[in-house]
């Protein structure tokens, strides 16, 4: 299961049960099939973009869309270093970085 | 030490402060993005608690401990009266600010609601406390529009990405996703609330 196809799935059934809605009243609501709903929240699919939101916004939510840049610091490898570290480690590094005073406050 | 003159930022001394009167909150804010992998600084502690009347003694037991004082000098009562006057508490410590928050911006239910993508963290020390998810992070500093808390917007997405890629967050059969879904205009919802 691809990273993309996962987070479309969680963010259909999140959608769906903040509505309070069964996959069937979904359906239902938007006009699709609830076998294909299925498929899609188990993340066996991924729906399109435009019928993400689509069924997003049926459940009463919307999901806003924006381009932004990303910063160079975050786009290499020291983000995934820090996700590498246990929450203890990374606090470690924090106050560390803290005591060397790396960090401005 | 005088209150409100750190020497040194010591977030686990205030959570062991909390640990040790049995209250239960969760860290939010910037030392909750730092122990979910930001790379930023802070010398604070956030936190949300559950607001009850026991665990509102727990936490003020807490504060007494830690000797903790309102910023802004008045008298420091920890009630759901007074946590409802004043919905952010800002303090000081001789161990860093602390701020006691119950309903976070774009959280409105706090704990309750955080609680369901938080996840506890060994911490050493004996310390697991909840932190508050990604993407309810991400929500939160949305919801502030304030400049600072918009540019740790992509870091905190990065992230998100970087949990997925790792197999770290909720899955699909969970509850909630990693992603802010925002609610839509009341004229607009249809169904019922259920989160």
């Amino acid at each position: 299961m691809r990273p993309d196809t996962v987070k479309s799935a969680a963010l259909l059934r999140e959608a769906r049960l903040r509505a309070g809605l069964s996959q069937v009243a979904l359906a239902e609501r938007c006009g699709k099939d609830r076998v294909q709903i299925g498929r899609w929240e188990a993340g066996a699919v991924a729906p399109s973009l435009d019928t993400l939101l689509e069924l997003i916004q049926a459940c009463g939510l919307d999901l806003p869309l924006t381009l932004v840049e990303r910063a160079p610091s975050i786009a290499g490898e020291h983000l995934a270093k820090l996700q590498r570290l246990s929450p203890e480690r990374r606090l470690d590094r924090m106050l560390d970085d803290l005591a060397s005073g790396e960090g401005g406050v | 030490m005088s209150a409100g003159v750190a020497a040194r930022f010591d977030p686990r001394a205030i959570l062991a402060s909390m640990e040790r009167s049995g209250a239960t909150y969760m860290i939010i804010g910037g030392l909750a993005r730092v122990l979910r992998g930001a790379d930023e600084i802070t010398t604070g502690v956030d936190i949300c608690p559950i607001v009850t009347v026991p665990n509102l003694a727990r936490l003020e037991r807490a504060l007494d401990e830690l000797e903790a004082r309102r910023v802004d000098g008045g008298d420091l009562v920890v009630s759901e009266q007074s946590l409802s006057d004043n919905n952010v508490l800002e303090l000081t410590s001789p161990y860093g600010a602390l701020k006691v928050v119950t309903a976070p911006a774009g959280v409105p239910r706090g704990f309750v609601a955080l609680r369901a993508a938080a996840t506890k963290e060994n911490l050493g020390h004996g310390l697991q406390p909840y932190v508050a998810s990604a993407g309810d992070l991400a929500a939160m500093a949305a919801a502030l529009h304030r400049d600072q808390d918009v540019t740790r917007l992509p870091q905190l997405r990065r992230i998100m990405e970087l949990e997925v890629d790792r197999g770290t967050i909720a899955p699909p059969t969970h509850a909630r996703s990693q992603t802010p879904l925002v609610r839509r205009e009341s004229s607009e919802r249809t169904g019922r609330r259920r989160d």
